[in-house]
């Protein structure tokens, strides 16, 4: 598999979810963890002390790996209140935490359909864990930065071919 | 006529999600119970009945695959449709869970609009709105 091709897919199924399910868009994005203009070593939103939240999970069909998505707090707290329907502006961490999990679920189902048509894949349940330090740290093998204008979240995938179960 | 339904899914995210677009498509939705497993589900059916069930696949302790096998076993429990709401979009598994015998299948990410056609037309098409 090309890796332009995964990271086609990625573009497309965060673009897909982020619009479908919170009412966001997407005005640029690109490899890499960070826009070059965040200069490479400070968190996706730029902000030197901005929390991040980063959801991971694994799966497993043909081949396996793991999915990554980081992003804001604020940027979480935005598109929870998008997904719950809330009228506030921003949802409440605990919600936020349980929208980044479903959201990580479904960007990583979304782009492992995209791939592989005919594989069953199972996922895992998502968990939040700490936030790998900065770029081309522990980054998986195929990561891509999207601006929302409301902030930058990430989305990382590794992918192992002919795992045999 | 209003309908009951079983939203099946271990996001308690995605349950208010789905609750929400029901409550908005215009459809006389009445109880709206949550299990979030299979397992959880199949309790909740002993002791209510409901016109229609929407189960996610992926999720601890009983799948949505087992559920559905397990739904379509039983004497009662199988003339419940059956709507898979599931991020997984393989071919396979679209194939496998509508010979397991779900009336649908809707793709995670969706708009409100599709999961409210797919409902009507697991109901067998009337939507109760007419």
């Amino acid at each position: 598999m090309e890796p332009n091709e995964v990271q086609a897919a990625m573009a497309t199924a965060v673009e897909d979810v982020l619009e479908t399910m919170c009412f966001l868009g997407v005005c640029a994005s690109g490899q890499g963890i960070a826009p070059p203009d965040a200069g490479g070593s400070t968190p996706p939103d730029g902000a030197a002390d901005a929390r991040t939240l980063t959801a991971e999970l694994r799966f497993e069909g043909n081949s396996a790996g793991a999915f990554r998505l980081s992003l804001p707090l604020s940027l979480a707290q935005t598109a929870g209140a998008g997904f719950l329907g809330l009228d506030e502006a921003a949802a409440s961490d605990a919600q936020a935490a349980e929208v980044v999990c479903e959201l990580a679920n479904m960007i990583c189902g979304s782009v492992l359909g995209r791939l592989e048509h005919s594989t069953i894949f199972r996922l895992s349940h998502p968990e939040l864990i700490p936030t790998p330090p900065g770029p081309g740290h522990d980054a998986l093998s195929n990561t891509r930065w999207f601006d929302t204008g409301e902030g930058v979240l990430s989305v990382s995938l590794s992918m192992q071919h002919e795992y045999a179960l | 006529m209003e309908i009951h339904v079983l939203i099946v899914d271990d996001s308690p995210a995605m349950r208010n999600f789905i609750r929400r677009v029901l409550d908005l498509s215009g459809l006389e939705v009445g109880r709206c119970l949550e299990a979030s497993n299979g397992e959880e589900a199949l309790r909740v059916l002993e002791d209510n009945w409901v016109d229609a069930v929407l189960t996610d696949i992926n999720m601890p302790q009983m799948d949505g695959e087992e559920l559905l096998r397990q739904m379509s076993s039983h004497s009662v429990l199988r003339s419940i449709p059956v709507l898979v709401v599931s991020t997984d979009r393989t071919e396979a598994r679209i194939q496998k869970m509508l010979t397991l015998g779900a009336k649908g299948y809707v793709t995670k990410p969706f708009l409100p609009e599709t999961l409210r056609d797919e409902l009507v037309h697991s109901l067998g098409g009337s939507d109760g709105t007419e």
